[in-house]
């Protein structure tokens, strides 16, 4: 097995301020190897967004930080990195795509001029050049008419093309893993799939990796090909997209799977999750998933369970369904 | 938390009313209590602050200056207070109107209300002094017209913000009446947003007066206006500086307290600035 | 561009209209006049023919065109108190108004933006504290008490400065800082705020993770974000500091527009409150168009 691109260990981010200190994302453990999609899974508020944030220490800090783990990217660990380091692995080692693509830019400047802004921050080159590089990666990111885009504003943009914009963003220095978090959710369901289609593209034409978020299973399996699932700041569940889906074991994973409305199946077979997801400092000290679970058993309560192996997917779970 | 919790953890909110309370005391029972304010007596002139039966001292006409101070008070609150709060009403109505009614009403009162917006409140108290002669009169009508266009300028923006929302057309939808839609729906969203802006206007109201009283366009004697005191003090500042700081620390005491309790306002009731606060602190 | 041509088409008509009332304001309170100029024993007849000198007795809008016609000729009228031609008077006032109220606009920006990102870079700190609350006390201070304070402190006490007047680069110090004393306190409040909602835009986390410097995020991004509306905007500090320049010019003795203006009025000298009131409606005016055409050009949502 060759060295995993990235690779986040025990990984934990925390609210520190005024005397309030707890974690939201707890002991979280996952890879992303070479030319791989590796999707993260959740509902809304799970920790997914800050686990993203956090690899690339863009979490706001403070109150946010870092309480525990290593994110190993080439060979060395992100979280002992000096900003200055730091930036010069942002956009040009690892780049991030963001959800609201039409507040995620700057308003005030063309889109070109932030991709040569971005080329620039990270290569010794002269503004020709860069705005060179800016067009095709335009061009790369699926925009039909890269010089009328370059010179526009984010405002004339439809949501569509500002994402395929913000896309350019990330592919402009070439980086090898690029995280998007919930890249489609705030575009229409067409355009939805066109930016899929790109992405994927794009990881087979370049050879790199995706860390996709996403709380949209759909998503995960048109594209992913492994897949982790968050539940209250935690891993609970993470293997082969065809293996998670095709044998869920960890209860929750079910309940999620179940809860996927699909074609030709009648409205019984949707199954909601009874109860509500624990906030982030009001964890139960067992497993944070017990109080939902149809599965429950005693030591449930007492000890938190760790993730382990089980078959060919990790599993955090006493009682998983087997 | 309610609103009221709210406003007691709000420094700026708690100083300032604080402030507000000491200043309105002083204007309510100031006069009764130091008596009149114009009795001259030269041989007690330019007496400092403490001298027995004259707390802050006398001028150079041997007035009580607690006296003078006091009712002063009651004149720049009722120039400011009052009038803004005339002003207050006439905008929100005029604004109300405008930005529900729409059409060729709205077209004129915008024009109009545009183009005297952007005018100082001390250049247009002057206009007005020049054109009917100095006293309180010019400078009554000055802060009632600039606050009035003021207040309506921004009641008719947020009117016309609001009646693009959700409830607003759904109600409109249902068949709802007009005068129903604009004081169940529309006037309890306008209300916060006026108040904040009022104690803007009642601060930069209480400067004007003060300024053009300094001037000598404002009050008249006998009448004790605070910044025609700084103005008969301020020959006299190396003799008995108290004649013209009294006067001119009781006038920046006022606009502060009304502005703190401008800023404690809007954090408190501006529903939109208080959601981008905890967003801030969230994220 | 349209709807710039349009604003500046109603703008011009507005002035016209409002200049007019203006006029006839001033025009209307008359019989003032005579009774400031003349000696109390003129008679009635004495009191007409003073009018009719003067040519009051017109009506108003045949007075009106009669006025502006002679202004677009040049012929200002002369001063009732010392028979000073206006025209004179005039460039000599609005050149020493332009000095004082050009260094007041230059100090409103030059120390209101760079105080107002320091408070807002060292947000929550002791310095920021002390920014902000100088900003508030200094909304809050009547500048002709600011004036005072200044003056007692500069010139009685340790000699600085003169206490009035105008001559030298000296002269103009305390009266500048007085009147652009407001304008910096809004102006470092405004650039607070605005800096600290925009570091918290969505943008600047874009800006970050492409790898821009924090430097190039904060100095051009979100500068730019807070700033452009603020500059735009500087056609309204116009206004206001005309309007503190009446009170200022007259404490500190400048001999600019807002003096003569307000001595104009105290001695019902009303050719001269005629034009200068006139001239400040004008540059107001224009001094609106010109922040709301800069508000409109500094947005590129709204430029197209």
């Amino acid at each position: 097995m060759t060295t995993p691109l990235l690779e986040v260990s025990d990984l934990s981010v925390g609210l520190r301020a005024g005397g309030v200190a707890y974690d939201i994302v707890r002991n979280v453990s996952l890879t992303v190897d070479q030319n791989e999609i590796l999707a993260i899974v959740g509902e809304s508020g799970c920790g997914k967004s800050l686990t993203a944030l956090s690899i690339l220490q863009l979490h706001a800090s403070p109150p946010l930080q870092i309480t525990g783990g290593s994110v190993v990217y080439g060979g060395s660990d992100l979280v002992r990195k000096t900003k200055k380091e730091m930036r010069g692995i942002r956009g040009s080692e690892i780049a991030m795509i963001f959800q609201d693509p039409m507040s995620a830019l700057d308003p005030m400047f063309t889109i070109g001029s932030v991709l040569v802004s971005a080329v620039r921050a990270h290569q010794d080159v002269s503004k020709d050049v860069a705005e060179k590089i800016a067009l095709e990666a335009l061009a790369d990111a699926g925009i039909e008419d890269p010089r009328r885009r370059f010179a526009e504003y984010p405002f004339q943009l439809s949501g569509g093309v500002s994402q395929r914009a913000m896309i350019a963003l990330a592919l402009v220095n070439s980086p090898k893993l690029i995280i998007a978090d919930e890249p489609t959710t705030a575009l229409d369901v067409t355009v939805q799939a066109q930016i899929l289609d790109r992405l994927r593209a794009l990881k087979n034409e370049r050879g790199m990796s995706i860390m996709l978020i996403t709380h949209n299973l759909g998503v995960v399996a048109s594209v992913a090909d492994r897949m982790a699932v968050m539940y209250a700041g935690e891993v609970v569940e993470m293997g082969a997209v065809s293996d998670v889906f095709a044998k869920p074991q960890h209860p929750y994973t079910t309940g999620l799977l179940g809860a996927v409305p699909r074609l030709g199946a009648g409205a019984s077979d949707l199954v909601p999750i009874p109860g509500r997801v624990p906030q982030p400092d009001e964890l139960p000290a067992g497993c944070t998933f017990a109080d939902r679970c149809s599965r429950v058993v005693d030591s449930c309560r007492a000890t938190r369970p760790d993730i382990t192996v089980r078959g060919r997917v990790q599993v955090r779970c006493f009682n998983p369904v087997s | 938390m309610n609103l009221f919790q709210r406003a007691l953890k709000n420094k700026q909110l708690v100083v300032g009313s604080v402030l507000g309370l000491v200043v309105l005391a002083l204007g309510a029972f100031g006069p009764l209590i130091f008596g009149a304010y114009d009795t001259q007596d030269l041989l007690l002139g330019h007496k400092p602050v403490g001298t027995p039966g004259f707390p802050f001292g006398t001028d150079a006409l041997g007035r009580d200056l607690a006296a003078r101070a006091t009712y002063g008070i009651r004149i720049s609150l009722f120039v400011a207070v009052s009038v803004t709060a005339i002003a207050v009403v006439l905008g929100t109505t005029i604004g109300l109107i405008a930005g529900y009614v729409k059409g060729a009403v709205d077209t004129v009162t915008s024009w109009i209300v545009d183009f005297v917006w952007g005018f100082p409140l001390i250049l247009v108290a002057v206009l007005a002094a020049a054109s009917i002669g100095s006293g309180l009169v010019p400078v009554i009508l000055a802060v009632g017209l600039v606050n009035t266009v003021a207040i309506a300028r921004v009641v008719r923006g947020e009117v016309l913000g609001i009646s693009e929302r959700e409830f607003v057309v759904a109600a409109k939808a249902g068949g709802y009446s007009s005068v129903r839609i604009v004081f169940r729906h529309i006037v309890p969203n306008v209300i916060p947003v006026a108040l904040v802006l009022s104690s803007y206007y009642v601060a930069v109201s209480i400067i004007a007066e003060a300024s053009l009283s300094f001037v000598g366009l404002g009050a008249q004697p006998p009448l004790p206006s605070l910044g025609q005191m700084v103005s008969d003090g301020r020959n006299f500042i190396r003799l008995n500086h108290w004649e013209a700081t009294i006067p001119g620390a009781v006038i920046f005491v006022m606009v502060l307290s009304v502005s703190l309790i401008g800023d404690g306002l809007r954090d408190l009731l501006d529903p939109r600035l208080r959601t981008a606060v905890e967003r801030a602190s969230a994220t | 561009m349209s709807t710039v041509v349009k604003r500046v088409l109603l703008t011009l008509l507005l002035l016209q209209l409002s200049s007019l009332a203006v006029f006839a304001a001033i025009r209307l309170s008359g019989g003032d006049v005579t009774a400031a100029r003349l000696p109390a024993s003129a008679t009635a007849e004495d009191r007409e023919l003073f009018r009719e000198q003067i040519g009051l007795n017109q009506p108003i809008l045949t007075q009106y065109v009669d006025y502006l016609g002679k202004v677009v000729r040049g012929d200002l009228g002369n001063s009732l108190t010392n028979n000073a031609k206006i025209s004179t008077l005039a460039v000599e006032k609005i050149r020493n108004s332009l000095i004082l109220g050009g260094a007041a606009i230059v100090l409103v920006f030059g120390i209101g933006i760079p105080l107002g990102m320091l408070a807002a870079f060292r947000r929550n700190t002791w310095l920021d504290t002390s920014i902000s609350s100088a900003a508030v006390a200094g909304m809050a201070i009547p500048n002709f008490w600011l004036a005072l304070l200044v003056v007692w402190l500069f010139s009685s006490t340790l000699g600085w400065f003169p206490p009035a007047g105008a001559g030298g680069f000296k002269y103009l110090v305390l009266p500048a800082l007085v009147l652009a004393a407001e304008g910096i306190a809004l102006t470092v409040r405004m650039t607070r705020s605005a800096m600290l909602e925009n570091v918290g835009q969505d943008f600047v986390r874009t800006l970050r993770a492409a790898g821009l410097s924090e430097s190039r995020v904060y100095f051009k991004h979100v500068l730019r974000n807070s700033l452009l509306p603020i500059i735009s905007l500087a056609g309204l500090r116009v206004g206001q500091i005309i309007g503190y320049a009446l009170v200022v010019e007259t404490i500190f003795g400048w001999p600019g527009v807002g003096q003569i203006l307000v001595n104009g009025v105290l001695r019902r000298d009303y050719p001269i409150v005629q034009f200068f009131s006139l001239l400040l409606v004008i540059v107001v005016t224009l001094g609106n168009l010109a922040a709301s055409v800069g508000y409109t050009l500094a947005n590129p949502r709204l430029r197209k």
